[in-house]
């Protein structure tokens, strides 16, 4: 091959690549240091945080501990502590000498150890050495002069050298004699030192104790700890790891103040030199409620089960937050967070923790059932009791099945029994015959308690709207066609939401209605004083409920309508007996026979016509009534006449006449009636209200049990799905001034495609995901406008975004099998009836009544406090009490425990279901077992009762000065129930504890506090006692308890005339309702 | 030379990079030095110390509260319920005599800026007798003692029921210890009461200055030692409710401020 010629430039050799390679280097290095940097820091930029949360908590800490140690002399001031720190002192001086000689001997017993240890250890390793090679050498010569060498060894002397110089020889077997006896004198020292120093470190645990008692914050040591901890800190992932149930949150890499401590807020975490907290500092601040976490361990809980978010990620804030379209659960935001309460607490209906209630999920909670939600969604735990019944039925089917079946066996038992060959399977076979009869008679047992089951849940089936077949007897004609058009016209604070409806739907809907009604006639009611009525919807209780007046003038509840107009609308006669009893329904109607039964059906059977909770069976065929109207509205054991004056009251309450309303006469066109009944289906308004031939409509919307799980693909936000996920200028759909005011962020700017942005848009305007589509009458969305405020379309938003399916292990899910259950099925009841609208049940909560003007100056006529009422009155007076709260069958219109006020304990016809689940509700939230065993009251002796009676009666404990005696005379101004109840209605340590201070357990009661005072151990009176008290040295409040529970109604008439007699205050005002009160029975409800 | 380089770049990057983690280890200390010292500054709140004033140039503001109309009636109270109760049975809501307004409860409502007060070491005394309280309106500093005093043969209870204090009730028999009580937070026209004579009211006026003063039978008040500045005077009666006047008063001045008022609309 020839020889190419080298080209004279070659570009191998003549061309610099060095800016090529320095590009490339410089390319590489760069790429290696970021790789570096990425490793370090990129991907973990959690680091970053904890670097700053060092630097940042260091400062913070150093602060504290200047304020701690400041607050900890104030503490060291207080003559308490020094009285312990005297003790602690006067303990150390005792001590010395002698702790001085132990710790010395101590000391001694030490050093001799030591020394006898260091020869007695080499000696018998090597001991162990030579044992080890004779067990182990396998000639028995060898063996036996290794033994000898090892007795050798043992005898041989060593040299100890003590410590006080002395010299001494030793064998083994001595040596090691000495060793274990110096060992145990050495422990045996050391147990004498720490007996006597005892007395000196009790003394001072107290004084630590004293210091971590009395400091608000933390002490210069604790922070001193934690000070250490921070500056030790090494960037790690901090993580939560619970195997069991899936959980790895690593959000404590960064949230490294959740759980520290102390309080730390955004600003103390600034970054010098900052006007507004930062990223790191908004992150370190610790966890809100650290109440929560103690309930809630997270090193059991962990974060993401109740906030949601990506608990592995630590690449980024948003992956970690879940914020990304790869993540099905992003973080709740932190107004809606306590949807994560829901996941684990559906079956509560009420949570609190102490006396911190969680406002945003338990009004979502409420406002389902209030609004009525459920009467088109069914949610898991709402309006059971439909459902319920019908699993009863189908249990009583099938006992019924079981029960036929087993007499058929038991006859062929027999059968076979009296044919069989020998005596011992006859008596096999008639032992079997037996066994089934009495299976038979306990099916028996079981099958009646269904059927009280049945006819409680039949009791406790309530509609959030008023009973429509009523509404010939009710309503003004006209009126309905006006309020079908938009529900809030008439009545802003309506539950009836508004459907859209057009006025050919509207004519269909009121011609249905209106034809399918009864026309039963309606008692006449004369007619009543309106002034009177007035004062007593003002003060019975009404407005715990209903409200009056609107807007700014709105007085009272919004649980129940708003009456400001109710004067257009309402027919007199039957607003009288509405008020009467509500709960009296026009017919009763069999679920059997799928009918209203009327007069005729009665007579055929030739029974008299009458049903109400005794009266409750089908004259045709014996099945359980519905015998009420389903509403939760009580009576309140009102005269006939005392409720034609509220209702005349009542009927004055209009902006215009009823007679001024345009004439419906399509109302009655037979033609319309089957096109409404149609649309009533359709939007289903036997959801909320009975309507004729529709009682088995099932609920027309989706469930929502789990709606909050459902993926976002799955609703559909029709045209609005592409703004929705892009944002910006025209995210916001809604254009409806009223319907924008509904959102809880106001007109949306960024992207709102998840589900808060879908219930949040489909809360404030239902049909909104149908703007833009061509949709038929039909096909366009049903759901009404529920006329939501920003704060109650946020609750729901909040309760239904936590209606997720979990994926946390059962046990995790909050259903308790002990006495908190009865809590939780409580709340259900306690709301359902608006308790809290009179009652407060938790600390600091407010009532409706509490809110009223009227009660601002007279807060001790609002209805009483039951924050301890379970562990006040016995269980079985609080049933008979809740079943008939007037104490009274034939004197029923007045209050059984506190006759002296005007608010009215109503009686709720609670079925036997519901009074078990409250009365349980009552002991177990004052953590009181069932069955209740009263304590055993002794009797007095006839000594202790005179000195309490002297007690009792004096100018210093004029007891019965406020509280009721029976005479009517002194009740006019009693403030106090009567002392002759407490035996059977109280429990007699809760007496104890309420005379001791009563503001305690009732904040702001009249009864005062500050009667008894503790002397030395003894509990006395206050005041001067008679002088019958000299020498009594057992429990004064003890002694008065005793003796109310032993009062007798004549003891209580002989004390009470002895006291100084206080005449009549006032005269009574003998007005004619009083004067009726006598010849006219009150409504009893339908008690039974 | 190709290796030179890189390594050049190398060395440099390298020298950069940890001249970079000086600079910020140094950074770091710096701040946290810094941020400490500002911590503790933060934290090192003075006590509130009062703030002197200087007695040669305080000025007097004195006045008259009218009642413009017909004076209402004052309704009787039945006191026949507790026969220990004796003595005048008129309710105090309004106190007319002869157009002078008494009861009225004047004080220093704004104008002091930030001025704190040294709380006086007496005690006011509220005391019971003939079961109704004397005096019916009382003013008190935040934080000054309360003597609450029983002179009558029966028990009473006191029971106030503020908005922004502690609410509290307790029982005081006969011849019993004064019961000394304070409360912390300003409160005007703070209702307290006996549950056992329900006539008995009375209103506390809880306020953090000492310039203040209840108008007397004829209807005069006065508050002293006033420092000269531009204030806003309150008038405070229990059922007719709040007037505010604004004043300025010049060192030494004695000014007079009156102020009548209307029957109440109801």
């Amino acid at each position: 091959m020839p020889e190419q010629p080298i080209p004279e430039q070659d570009p191998i050799t003549s061309k610099s690549y060095a800016a090529h390679y320095v590009l490339a280097i410089v390319i590489l290095i760069a790429t290696l240091f970021w790789a570096l940097w990425d490793e370090a820091w990129g991907q973990r930029p959690w680091k970053a945080f904890q670097e700053q949360w060092k630097t940042r908590y260091s400062a913070f800490l150093s602060a504290a501990t200047s304020t701690s140690a400041t607050s900890e002399k104030g503490v060291e001031k207080n003559p308490e502590y020094a009285a312990l720190n005297a003790t602690w002192k006067q303990a150390r001086d005792d001590s010395a000498a002698q702790a001085q000689e132990a710790r010395r001997e101590v000391d001694d017993a030490s050093a001799r150890l030591l020394a006898v240890q260091s020869v007695f250890t080499d000696r018998r390793a090597y001991v162990n050495a030579l044992s080890y090679e004779i067990e182990t050498s396998t000639s028995p010569s060898s063996k036996a002069s290794k033994q000898k060498e090892l007795a050798d060894y043992k005898k041989e002397q060593a040299t100890v050298e003590f410590p006080d110089g002395s010299k001494k020889q030793f064998d083994f077997p001595h040596l090691e004699e000495t060793y274990n006896e110096i060992r145990d004198e050495r422990t045996q020292r050391s147990l004498e030192l720490g007996d006597v120093l005892k007395p000196v470190t009790a003394a001072r645990a107290k004084m630590d104790e004293y210091i971590s008692d009395h400091m608000v914050d933390l002490t210069p040591q604790q922070i001193e700890g934690l000070k250490k901890k921070t500056a030790d800190w090494d960037p790690a992932i901090v993580q939560i790891n619970v195997a069991e149930a899936n959980i790895v949150d690593r959000c404590e890499s960064c949230h490294m103040g959740a759980r520290e401590p102390l309080k730390i807020s955004a600003a103390a975490m600034m970054a010098k030199g900052e006007k507004k907290p930062d990223e790191y500092a908004n992150s370190f601040v610790s966890h809100p409620e650290p109440d929560l976490l103690s309930i809630h361990d997270p090193d059991k809980f962990g974060c993401s089960p109740c906030h949601q978010g990506n608990g592995r990620a630590t690449t980024s804030v948003e992956k970690a937050h879940g914020n990304y379209e790869h993540w099905l659960w992003p973080l709740y935001p932190k107004e809606n967070s306590q949807a994560g309460c829901q996941s684990c607490h559906a079956a509560d209906m009420v949570l609190v923790s102490g006396d911190m209630q969680w406002h945003t999920i338990n009004d979502g909670k409420d406002l389902f059932r209030q609004k009525g939600c459920m009467g088109c969604h069914r949610y898991e735990g709402y309006d059971k009791e439909p459902e319920d019944l019908n699993s009863i039925g189908q249990q009583i089917k099938q006992i019924e099945t079981q029960k036929k079946s087993n007499l058929k066996q038991t006859a062929y038992l027999m059968k076979q029994a009296d044919a069989a060959e020998s005596n011992d399977e006859a008596n096999r076979l008639n032992g079997q015959a037996v066994d089934l009869r009495v299976a038979n008679t306990k099916l028996d047992g079981r099958l009646q308690q269904l059927d009280y089951q049945s006819h409680s849940l039949m009791q406790d089936t309530k509609k959030v709207g008023p009973n429509l077949k009523d509404v010939r007897l009710k309503l003004n004609k006209n009126w309905i066609p006006v309020w079908l058009k938009k529900p809030t016209d008439f009545r802003p604070t309506t539950k009836m939401p508004n459907f859209r409806l057009t006025d050919h739907q509207i004519q269909a809907i009121s011609a249905y209605i209106w034809q399918s009604a009864f026309t039963d006639p309606l008692p006449k009611a004369k007619s009543g004083n309106a002034a009177h009525g007035q004062e007593l919807f003002e003060t019975r209780g009404c407005l715990a409920c209903h409200s009056i007046g609107e807007g700014d003038q709105l007085q009272g509840g919004v649980f129940a309508a708003n009456l400001t107009r109710v004067g257009e609308k309402a027919n007199y006669d039957y607003l009288v007996r509405w008020i009467h009893n509500a709960r009296e329904r026009t017919r009763p109607y069999c679920p059997y026979e799928k009918k209203d039964i009327g007069p005729e059906d009665y007579a055929k059977k030739g029974l008299p016509y009458q049903f109400d909770l005794d009266h409750s069976q089908c004259p045709n065929d014996g099945h359980e009534l519905q015998v009420q109207n389903m509403t939760v509205m009580p009576s309140l054991r009102l005269t006939p006449e005392d409720a034609e004056d509220i209702a005349t009251y009542l009927m004055t309450q209009k902006k215009q006449e009823p007679s001024s309303y345009v004439e419906a006469a399509f109302m009655d066109d037979p033609s319309l009636k089957a096109e409404g009944k149609r649309w009533v289906q359709h939007f289903g308004c036997s959801g909320c209200h009975e309507i004729s031939g529709m009682e088995d409509e099932g609920r027309i919307g989706t469930e929502l049990t789990y709606e909050g799980s459902k993926p976002i693909e799955r609703l559909d936000f029709a045209l609005f799905t592409e703004v929705a996920q892009r944002g910006g200028k025209d995210a916001e759909p809604i254009k409806n001034k009223e319907d924008l005011a509904r959102l809880p962020d106001g007109p949306a700017a960024e992207p709102w495609y998840n589900l808060k942005g879908f219930f949040e848009h489909k809360l404030a305007e239902p049909n909104i995901y149908d703007q833009g589509k061509l949709k038929s009458e039909i096909d366009a969305s049903r759901m009404p406008n529920l006329h939501l405020t920003r704060e109650q379309v946020l609750d729901l938003t909040t309760f239904l975004m936590g209606s997720a399916e979990t994926s946390l292990p059962a046990s995790y899910q909050y259903k308790p099998g002990d006495a908190r259950h009865d809590i939780q099925d409580g709340w259900w009841v306690i709301k359902k009836y608006n308790c809290m609208g009179c009652h407060q049940l938790i600390p600091g909560q407010t009532t409706i009544l509490m809110g009223l003007k009227q009660y601002q100056d007279v807060q001790e006529q609002l209805p009483p406090k039951l924050l301890t009422e379970g562990a006040r009155v016995d269980p079985e007076w609080l049933r008979k009490f809740l079943s008939n709260p007037a104490l009274n069958t034939t004197d029923t219109n007045r209050n059984g425990v506190r006759p002296y006020l005007k608010v009215r304990m109503p009686t709720f016809s609670f079925s036997d279901n519901e009074l078990r689940k409250l009365v349980r509700f009552f002991q177990a939230l004052s953590q009181q077992p069932l069955p209740y065993i009263p304590e055993e009251v002794p009797t007095l002796t006839a000594k202790e009762t005179d000195m309490a009676r002297s007690l009792f009666s004096s100018s210093a404990a004029p007891c019965l000065k406020c509280h009721a005696t029976g005479d009517p005379n002194h009740d006019k101004i009693a403030t106090a129930p009567n002392f002759l109840l407490a035996k059977e209605r109280l429990k007699p340590d809760w007496v104890v504890r309420w005379i001791t201070d009563p503001q305690a357990v009732s904040p702001g009661t009249s009864m005062p506090s500050g009667l008894f005072k503790q002397q030395n151990t003894q509990w006395v009176f206050a005041g001067p006692t008679p002088p019958s008290f000299a020498g009594y040295d057992k429990d004064h409040r003890k002694l008065l308890v005793d003796y109310i529970f032993q009062l007798t109604a004549e003891e209580q008439r002989r004390v009470a005339s002895a006291m100084p007699h206080a005449k009549a205050a006032v005269q009574p005002k003998v007005n004619r309702r009083q004067a009726a009160t006598e010849t006219r029975p009150a409504a009893v409800g339908g008690s039974r | 030379m190709n290796k030179k380089t890189g390594w050049t770049v190398m060395t440099a990057g390298t020298l950069a990079l940890c001249g970079l983690l000086v600079l910020a280890g140094c950074n770091k200390k710096e701040n946290t030095e810094q941020s400490n010292n500002s911590m503790a500054e933060q934290q090192a709140q003075p006590a509130p110390a009062a703030t002197p004033i200087d007695p040669a140039t305080v000025a007097t503001v004195s006045g008259t509260v009218k009642f413009d109309g017909t004076a209402p009636k004052p309704s009787k109270i039945d006191m026949s319920q507790d026969p220990a109760c004796k003595g005048g049975n008129e309710a105090e809501n309004i106190v007319v005599d002869g157009g002078d307004l008494a009861n009225v409860f004047v004080y220093v409502k704004d104008g002091l800026g930030s001025r704190t007060f040294d709380v006086p070491k007496d005690a006011v005394t509220l005391d019971q007798q003939g079961c109704k309280y004397h005096p019916h309106v009382l003013g008190v500093m935040a934080g000054q003692t309360v003597d609450i005093k029983n002179d009558d043969q029966t028990t009473h209870n006191i029971h106030p029921t503020p908005k922004d204090n502690r609410e509290w009730n307790e029982s005081q028999p006969p011849s019993s210890p004064a019961i000394e009580k304070n409360f912390a937070r300003e409160e005007i026209m703070l209702p307290v009461k006996c549950n056992q004579h329900p006539w008995m009211k009375m209103y506390i006026n809880v306020v953090k200055n000492p310039f203040y003063a209840v108008t007397d039978k004829s209807g005069k008040y006065e508050i002293k030692g006033l420092p000269p500045g531009e204030y806003t005077i309150a008038f405070v009666q229990e059922k007719l409710g709040e007037q505010d006047q604004k004043v300025s008063v010049a060192a030494k001045e004695s000014k007079t401020v009156d102020a009548s008022f209307k029957p109440a609309a109801d």
